[in-house]
């Protein structure tokens, strides 16, 4: 479990790093990236987990959105790991965009060849926590997930599946019904073979049907441009309905003229820090 | 001596008092013992002879302390010495204060060297003065020998236990020797006898002390006498001197008169006479030229004398005619001269009464000096003339109608002051003021308007508005007439850190103040009106919490349609169909069926509730007083709402500000929705507050302060919370 530090910059007072280390779930050497707020110099924060979209590294959330500042602000350590094994050799894992490398699609896969390195699901939730608490000054009773498109889906299905274990979650432009969506489908049928009773443990829109009530404040932010939304990958009215039925209590802003890029989550960026910071610093 | 601590400006004229009421003056002297009696106590006891310790000295000492104390009466006869010298009475004091507690041969010289300047010898009695100084000293100085004695030292006798004392022999013998002689005799160690020996002189000591301070006290009594006689004699023999200087110089006057009149008359009857003797002569002259030429015409011819004859004869006729005047014009002796002194009787009378007084200067009215129904009026005296009582007059000032004549009010005090009660509030009335004695009274002083002050004012209850940070008063004045201002007197609740000190805004001109408050208390809220009289009593208390933000609707905003509940918080839109066109109005809202809020103006946050039913369409954020009543909230630039839409099962909330609202879908519908103002950071946010959950923020420009508002657009009701502590969620936006 040892971490090699690849970067470390300062930023708005606090400190923007990249590690690597030698995951187990993954069986793969991962990087991360965490920024450490001025505040985690004297005491243990909460700690607020990004998960990005189809394709990125831990790269493009740290040099895009733009969120420095408010974490500095609110003392949150943001961590923002890979979006799925790399170097593992899978046959395919490089063929396509939305599927190996860059789309992990953040579920445990249980087809072969997958289901040995894509386990993106217990990376985040247990592996990558476990990490952190272990060497950064983080409070581990208070947590927070948000997420870009499939990471929005992989924030929302992370907070859904574990109630409780979330303070707060929010997404950009989730993939919100991937059962329903052709990069769902494509990942889902991958990653976990033909039986798409099986997706729906993996889906928002259908996991919001089965959810316990715990208090769980989501925030989503969608671009009124953005080409997937009209694509039909990203199904947000979906989601809001189950929301809307199961009284899940859900702020949706349909945000007039953004589209999917990192330019739209810098514009809101704030608004979602302010909004965990609600919930983690309460 | 300090005079002050007796209650009277230092130039206050003390001797008057002295004069007509000496009881007055000995209840002053009181408050003057503990402190002389400090004074001469530090001395005292630091006196070199005290040196040696033990027991019996310290009771000694406490002793002592005991007759200091009650020798501090010398300073009655100090301050009375002091209150002599009335030309500079309050230099005198001040030269002497350091000098309390000097010894008494210091003060017997400055009271002989007062006394002389004082003029003893101007008439005589210098004499006296020595001989009363000297007994004075005498008795003083007695007593500072006295002081030494008491400080007898203790005699430690190595032998002590070894002697006893017979008492029947009244010697002491050795204890172990106790020989025959004195074996039947009462035998007590010498040391108790020393003890009781000592106890009887110190109680004999202790009883002379106390004759010693007596004797003291009545020669200090005697000096006052002597002085206020002194001082009575003198104002007396200037009283005769004036009088018979007056009288003097009537008579005088009335010789000169007398002398002048008299010289008149002499001048005039010898000139009548002197004229008479011209006369007189001048017909003798005439009669002596008749006989001469009748004696001529004797002589002449028969003829020319029958001619000149008849001649004469015609001219002695005529003269002979001519009536000579015999009688003497002016009788030479006096008319009778009356002397009239009823003037000089009427002085001389007056020389043994007092002159009757001078007109009493009234005073303008003291500030604070009245209340509601009453005011103290004050007056004084040019001089030190004798009054015996004053009569003070007073009318209430009316201009409105001169002409008819207020009912005068007269009563008869013995004071230069009197509180005059049973007066109407916020009122003139102008006084004046007669002194009189004996001789009868004084002109009237000037008149004095005098102020009685306001009625208290009415806190209107159902207008206070407040935030965490200050408070809104409104109140009715309560009077009539305007009043010059009002105060507001604040205390905090009785909380365990709350001082309870009540703080008060003076000087407000108008019927409502804004105060600045702290955060989270209650206070208790007194208002009082005031003019140049003085405040009004309290109005009644209004209690005011600082949590949250509180106001009331604005009933003159009010859509007909709406009503208001009795605690003015729920609003409620019945399901009545009679639409009737409403002309427009700057105030109501008339086509929106809104009601506005008066909201405190000040630039902080303020955060309030608002419990919803969830299928009712309503509106609720906030607007500008002006906002245009015609138009529906939201839907201009003046005003920022969130509006609920509940149709075909579904809910539809809009954030609206001039027309535009956001896409945003809320899949939980509030029951109570949060609204947070926020000056500071040009904010408005919603809120749902059951699950914290935030809905939208406003940015807005608020130039200006703006106002709650609320609409209904069909029927259904919006009950408002007000005074709630703001949520911590809340404060992340």
């Amino acid at each position: 479990m040892a971490l090699k530090q690849i970067s470390s910059n300062k930023c708005f007072g606090g400190l923007q790093k990249v590690f690597e280390h030698d995951s187990v779930e993954l069986k793969c050497k991962m990087k991360f990236a965490v920024y450490l707020p001025p505040k985690a110099e004297t005491g243990k924060c909460p700690a607020l987990y990004w998960l990005s979209g189809l394709t990125c590294t831990e790269q493009n959330f740290i040099s895009k959105s733009g969120y420095h500042q408010a974490a500095s602000e609110h003392g949150l350590v943001i961590i923002a790991p890979d979006t799925s094994p790399r170097g593992c050799n899978i046959k395919g894992e490089d063929e396509s965009w939305d599927f190996g490398t860059g789309a992990g699609f953040y579920v445990d896969a249980t087809e072969d060849p997958w289901k040995t390195n894509y386990r993106m699901y217990s990376y985040v939730t247990e592996e990558l926590p476990q990490l952190i608490n272990a060497n950064f000054p983080v409070d581990p009773q208070r947590m927070s997930i948000f997420g870009h498109s499939m990471g929005g889906h992989g924030a929302l299905i992370c907070a859904l599946k574990n109630p409780g274990k979330y303070k707060s979650v929010s997404a950009f432009a989730p993939i919100c019904n991937p059962v329903l969506c052709p990069w769902g489908k494509k990942a889902f049928s991958g990653y976990l073979g033909t039986d798409q009773s099986k997706w729906k443990a993996y889906d928002a829109t259908h996991l919001v049907k089965s959810y316990p009530g715990s208090q769980l404040d989501i925030l989503i932010d969608q671009g009124k441009d953005d080409q997937f939304l009209s694509d039909g990958q990203l199904l947000p009215d979906n989601f809001i309905a189950a929301c809307t039925e199961k009284k899940v209590p859900v702020v949706f802003r349909l945000q007039e003229g953004y589209d999917h890029s990192y330019y739209f989550i810098a514009t809101f960026i704030t608004d979602h820090i302010r909004h965990h910071a609600k919930y983690l610093n309460a | 001596m300090d005079r002050e601590a007796a209650g009277a400006p230092p130039d206050f004229h003390f001797y008057p008092l002295d004069l007509y009421d000496s009881e007055d003056q000995l209840h002053l002297f009181p408050e003057e013992h503990t402190r002389t009696g400090r004074d001469v106590h530090a001395e005292m006891s630091s006196e070199p002879g005290e040196a040696a310790a033990g027991k019996a000295q310290r009771d000694l000492e406490e002793e002592v302390d005991e007759l200091v104390h009650l020798y501090a009466l010398r300073g009655a006869g100090e301050w009375g010495a002091e209150l002599v010298d009335g030309s500079a009475p309050h230099m005198e004091v001040l030269d002497h204060q350091p000098q309390l507690a000097a010894a008494g041969a210091q003060r017997d010289w400055r009271l002989g060297v007062e006394a002389e300047d004082h003029g003893y010898a101007g008439w005589g009695a210098a004499g006296h003065s020595r001989e009363l100084r000297e007994a004075y000293r005498y008795a003083h100085g007695r007593a500072s020998e006295e002081y030494e004695c008491y400080v007898i030292p203790e005699e430690e006798d190595e032998d002590e236990a070894a002697l006893v004392l017979c008492v029947t022999c009244k010697a002491p013998v050795r204890a172990v020797e106790v020989s025959d002689e004195h074996r039947e005799h009462e035998v007590i160690p010498l040391s108790k006898a020393l003890q009781s020996a000592k106890d009887e002189i110190h109680k004999n000591m202790f009883k002379l002390e106390k004759q010693i301070i007596e004797m003291e006290n009545f020669a200090n009594h005697l000096e006052e006498v002597f002085i206020t006689v002194e001082e009575n004699f003198g104002r007396q023999e200037q009283n005769f001197e004036s009088h018979y200087n007056e009288i003097l110089e009537t008579l005088a006057q009335k010789y000169e008169e007398k002398i002048q009149a008299l010289g008149e008359k002499k001048k005039a009857k010898l000139e009548a006479l002197y004229g008479q003797l011209v006369s007189c002569g001048e017909n003798l002259d005439t009669c002596k030229e008749l006989m001469e030429t009748i004696e001529e015409m004797c002589h002449e011819e028969k003829v020319d004398f029958i001619k000149d004859a008849v001649a004469m004869a015609d001219r002695l006729g005529k003269f002979l005619n001519t009536e000579t005047d015999v009688e003497i014009s002016t009788q030479p002796d006096f008319e009778d001269q009356t002397l009239d002194f009823s003037d000089v009787e009427q002085l001389m009378g007056s020389i043994n009464t007092i002159p009757a007084p001078s007109a009493p200067v009234i005073n303008p009215q003291a500030p604070n000096s009245a209340t509601g129904s009453s005011v103290r009026v004050c007056w004084s005296l040019y001089s030190d003339d004798n009054v015996e009582s004053y009569q003070l007059s007073y009318r209430p000032v009316q201009d409105s109608s001169p002409g008819k004549d207020q009912a005068e009010f007269t009563m008869t005090v013995k004071e230069t002051y009197c509180s005059v009660t049973d007066l109407v509030p916020n009122t003139q009335y102008e006084f004046w003021v007669t002194a009189q004695n004996r001789a009868g009274p004084s002109p009237a002083s000037e008149r004095a308007v005098y102020m009685t002050a306001p009625c208290p004012p009415v806190i209107k209850s159902k207008e206070i508005r407040s935030c965490e940070e200050a408070a809104l008063i409104c109140w009715d004045s309560g009077n009539l007439n305007p009043v010059d201002s009002y105060t507001v007197e604040l205390t905090q609740a009785e909380t365990p850190e709350a001082s309870g000190i009540t703080e008060s805004v003076v000087g407000i001109p108008a019927c409502e103040a804004l105060v600045q408050l702290q955060p989270r208390q209650s206070y208790t809220i007194y208002v009082r009106a005031l003019n140049v009289g003085g405040p009004s009593a309290r109005s009644d208390p209004m209690t005011v919490h600082t949590t949250g933000s509180c106001f009331h609707l604005n009933q003159h905003s009010r859509h007909p349609w709406l009503t208001i509940s009795e605690d003015g918080f729920t609003v409620t839109r019945s399901g009545r169909k009679t639409e009737k066109e409403l002309p427009p109005s700057n105030t109501r809202f008339t086509r929106c069926v809104a009601v506005m809020g008066n909201l405190i103006p000040i630039r902080g946050r303020h955060y309030w509730e608002v419990e919803v039913d969830e299928l009712a369409d309503y509106t609720v954020g906030v607007a500008f007083e002006d906002v245009p009543k015609q138009e529906d909230l939201g839907a201009n630039c003046l005003s920022w709402c969130m509006r609920h839409k509940f149709a075909s099962s579904r809910h539809r909330y809009e954030f609206l500000h001039s027309k535009r609202t956001p896409d945003i879908r809320i899949t939980v519908s509030p029951r109570k929705i949060g609204i947070l103002l926020d000056y500071e950071n040009s904010k408005l946010s919603f809120f749902n507050v059951d699950i914290s959950q935030h809905l939208y923020t406003f940015s807005c420009q608020l130039h200006g302060f703006v106002h709650p508002c609320f609409s209904l657009e069909k029927p259904g009701c919006l009950k408002i919370c007000n005074g709630i502590a703001m949520p911590k969620h809340v404060t992340f936006y």
